[in-house]
């Protein structure tokens, strides 16, 4: 049952992501992205992260796609559908992509370490599993992310800033 | 029956390829962070699939890292563009070949 949920959630994944990237309209390929996001999320379920499927619904569909669609809106891309979807080297990027999703074949059958102690998974994906990883062994990544999104926040406003309005 | 990480990491290769096809093919430059987030999933499929596997929650815990580094690239990233596009209306990449703006 798990197993045939997640093969068809993965299969959703892979169109949404090949109908994604090549879609001529821009409004059309944020909405397949949303419909992979989704599925992700549904996939971070299935693997007992829960905290993490909600995190993937609220900021990536919620905040990070609305922001992608504004921008959509914001720049003019009238003419988009007249011009070529693709450049002219496509060929080649089609090869290191199709190289790169060649490893699913090598990794699908490969053998790994053994797997951990199912006791200690049970409950890892918990906003207390989480928050027990973030404040334990992550604690200074975790500053450092803090700071990350504190210097995007500067970034974006310096980025905006129109000539001589600053003072 | 839960699932394997096998075919958990052959989906985040397969994700991942696509992504980077549509970096390197697609023309406008919207669609190539549209990519960069493709990839940027598949990614986060692997950690949480291998935490999963060696009942550790420290992936899920840089799977978190990756979302919120996401988001920062994604403010910075469509910043610049809508400051290039102010500067040179559409998104194409083929048209930004001097540093200076």
């Amino acid at each position: 049952m798990q197993v045939a949920a997640f093969y068809a959630m993965a299969g959703i994944s892979v169109l949404s992501a090949l109908l994604a990237v090549t879609r001529r309209n821009p409004v059309h390929s944020m909405l397949w992205l949303l419909v992979l996001f989704v599925q992700v999320a549904g996939i971070f379920l299935l693997l007992g992260a829960e905290f993490l499927a909600a995190v993937q619904v609220i900021v990536y569909a919620g905040a990070i796609l609305v922001f992608y669609l504004f921008v959509v809106m914001l720049l003019n891309l009238a003419d988009e559908a007249s011009l070529p979807r693709f450049a002219p080297h496509w060929p080649l990027a089609a090869v290191a992509g199709g190289a790169c999703a060649a490893l699913a074949w090598l990794v699908h059958d490969a053998v790994f370490s053994p797997a951990g102690d199912a006791a200690g998974a049970f409950s890892q994906g918990s906003p207390h599993g989480i928050g027990m990883a973030l404040f334990g062994p992550f604690l200074l990544p975790f500053e450092v992310v803090s700071l990350l999104l504190l210097v995007a926040i500067v970034g974006a406003i310096v980025l905006m800033r129109r000539k001589g309005s600053g003072s | 029956m839960i699932v394997p990480v096998g075919a958990l990491a052959a989906l985040s290769a397969i994700l991942f390829g696509i992504g980077l096809f549509g970096f390197l093919a697609r023309r406008n430059l919207l669609l190539m962070f549209v990519s960069v987030e493709i990839m940027l999933n598949a990614v986060n499929l692997s950690l949480v699939g291998f935490s999963r596997h060696l009942g550790d929650p420290r992936g899920q815990g840089l799977a978190l890292f990756v979302i919120a580094v996401a988001a920062a690239e994604a403010g910075i990233g469509l910043g610049l563009l809508l400051v290039l596009n102010r500067n040179a209306p559409g998104a194409g990449v083929a048209d930004l070949n001097r540093l200076k703006g």
